[in-house]
């Protein structure tokens, strides 16, 4: 089956699992700032292109990257300089 | 250990639904319940330490430690065949979950409720309208489900009996491939004339949630927001390239 | 949840009869995945360029037509993705790089590259990696043209490192007197990138 990069986007929820492990917050529903364009939205709303080196994230209004994650053995590397800010709603924490 | 750790499940159950289709009911020690629409990601290992990892969606509302996925099988996947093919009861499966509080519908959040389906891409949706049902909620409610043909939808005598209950939803197929004799339904993919028949007008504002391959929900996202629905009030699911109807 | 084995689960993988070709923490794979870091970008052969530009003497840039008339070269082999899927027995064909920075005379200060292309992702390597039959531009897999998923019209090709070295949709190679980490290489992924000594993460 041939596929292009529209078949393999996804939601922010595609990156819900990793997000959830690094932060300790449901991270799809915590807002975010582009620091590009400048919108906010909740981190669900990203558009996402995610394999086996990690993922990265993009604004669902102009695009640009708002946070890219790479994940190795027993650590994780988080580039968050697309995000003007992000907040975490207390309400977002997960137990354990 | 909470939802952010790797957890063993307990196969309960494999009842299959379709014929590429099976509901896992799981029973998860020490789950904390989850939201309807929220998902888990499963983790396979091999006896020489090789992993895999997928996000399958939960089908049941909650229900104290039990947890039903359902998968479907892919001809050339490599977790699916596993899951829809080898596993069996009294088998572990490894999770992690729940997460995706973004994809998340419950009667509290009002309606109407506009739910469209690819493929697997009910599942989630049927975890809504589990929970509706088992709520009482009269939220009205339509469901908009694009399958290939009537054999590959899931869930098929649930929605007739949630259908029949009489309490605001519709049920509306569109078999993209093949059609039974005297069909009258739709028989083409979703589209914004589709959308607009089955679907509220923008004035109704409804909550609409759409679930399946990428190329679906983008290309239904872009419709509703074409027709005039606000797009906050538009959730995606995106499940990328598999199970295209 | 160390220990924990799913019974009877064996993956997608060829048996072990390939495991010396393997390098550390590979295995074998029948398909070719494809990893995408973001939109696939579609360019028209029409504007399609290849330039190797930076610290040379004689700046290229290739059309579509003038690189399909370099001398051909091709590889046969294998190649190994860092997230430990190794495809063994391919075939790739386009030019050498070699004859590309022939052409572009590499001044002697130059001493490392960036790969850049469509769509934004950039790599880095040392000079010395692309130079003496180690790398090409290519733009045929298994005697077909490069599809766009797996970087057509032409991507570079390092086969001796990790497959992101391997850039998609490439616009052209920067010589540099200096060393750019690019985009896995700036987010935690090894600057080197050799598969044999397991040069995954920065660290490693």
């Amino acid at each position: 089956m041939t596929m292009d990069e529209t078949d393999l986007r996804l939601d922010g929820n595609g990156v819900a699992g990793m997000l959830a492990e690094v932060f300790g917050f449901e991270m799809t529903v915590c807002w975010g700032c582009c620091a590009g364009c400048g919108a906010s939205n909740q981190l669900g709303a990203m558009l996402v292109y995610a394999h086996g080196m990690g993922a990265v994230a993009c604004c669902p209004a102009c695009g640009q990257h708002l946070l890219r994650i790479a994940r190795g053995e027993g650590r994780w590397w988080l580039d968050l300089r697309g995000l003007a800010w992000l907040q975490l709603d207390e309400q977002a924490r997960m137990a354990g | 250990m909470g939802r952010l750790s790797w957890r063993l499940a307990d196969v309960v159950e494999v009842r299959p639904e379709t014929g590429r289709v099976v509901t896992l009911a799981l029973a998860v020690p020490g789950w904390d319940g989850h939201r309807p629409g929220q998902h888990v990601d499963v983790r396979l290992t091999a006896e020489d330490g090789y992993q895999a990892e997928r996000a399958y969606s939960i089908a049941s509302a909650p229900d104290g430690s039990r947890v039903e996925l359902a998968v479907e099988r892919l001809e050339d996947g490599e977790v699916s065949p596993y899951l829809a093919g080898e596993l069996r009861k009294g088998d572990q499966l490894e999770l992690r979950g729940p997460v995706g509080g973004y994809f998340v519908w419950e009667p509290d959040r009002g309606g109407p409720l506009l739910l469209v389906g690819g493929g697997s891409g009910v599942v989630p949706l049927m975890a809504m309208l589990r929970q509706r049902a088992a709520d009482g909620s009269n939220v009205p409610a339509r469901l908009l489900y694009s399958s290939r043909d009537l054999e590959d939808v899931i869930f098929r005598e649930e929605l007739e009996r949630l259908e029949a209950a009489g309490d605001g939803l519709t049920v509306t197929y569109a078999l993209t491939r093949a059609q039974p004799a005297g069909w009258t339904g739709y028989a083409r993919r979703v589209d914004a004339v589709m959308l607009e028949e089955v679907g509220w007008p923008p004035g109704e504002r409804p909550l609409a949630y759409v679930c399946g391959p990428t190329r679906l929900v983008e290309a239904v996202a872009g419709h509703l927001v074409a027709l005039g629905h606000d797009p906050s009030r538009v959730r995606t699911e995106r499940f990328g390239p598999t199970g295209v109807p | 949840m160390s220990g924990f084995v799913s019974r009877g689960f064996k993956g997608r993988r060829r048996p072990a009869e390939q495991a010396t070709r393997l390098p550390p923490g590979q295995y074998a794979e029948r398909g070719f995945p494809v990893l995408s870091a973001g939109p696939t970008p579609r360019v028209d052969l029409a504007d399609w360029r290849l330039k190797v530009e930076g610290l040379v003497a004689r700046p290229q840039e290739w059309t579509w037509k003038e690189a399909q008339a370099l001398p051909a070269s091709s590889f046969e082999g294998d190649i190994h993705c860092v997230t430990r899927w190794s495809k063994l027995g391919t075939s790739f064909g386009g030019v050498s790089v070699d004859t590309l920075l022939e052409a572009a005379e590499p001044l002697p200060e130059a001493s490392h590259v960036v790969a850049f292309c469509y769509g934004g992702y950039t790599t880095n390597l040392p000079l010395d990696d692309v130079q003496g039959g180690k790398a090409w531009v290519v733009w045929e897999h298994e005697d077909a043209p490069l599809p766009a998923e797996h970087g057509g019209p032409a991507r570079l090709l390092v086969p001796h490192l990790y497959f992101w070295k391997s850039a998609k949709w490439l616009a052209g190679l920067r010589l540099l007197d200096h060393d750019a980490p690019g985009f896995w290489e700036s987010l935690g992924y090894h600057n080197h990138g050799d598969p044999w000594r397991e040069e995954r993460y920065w660290g490693d």
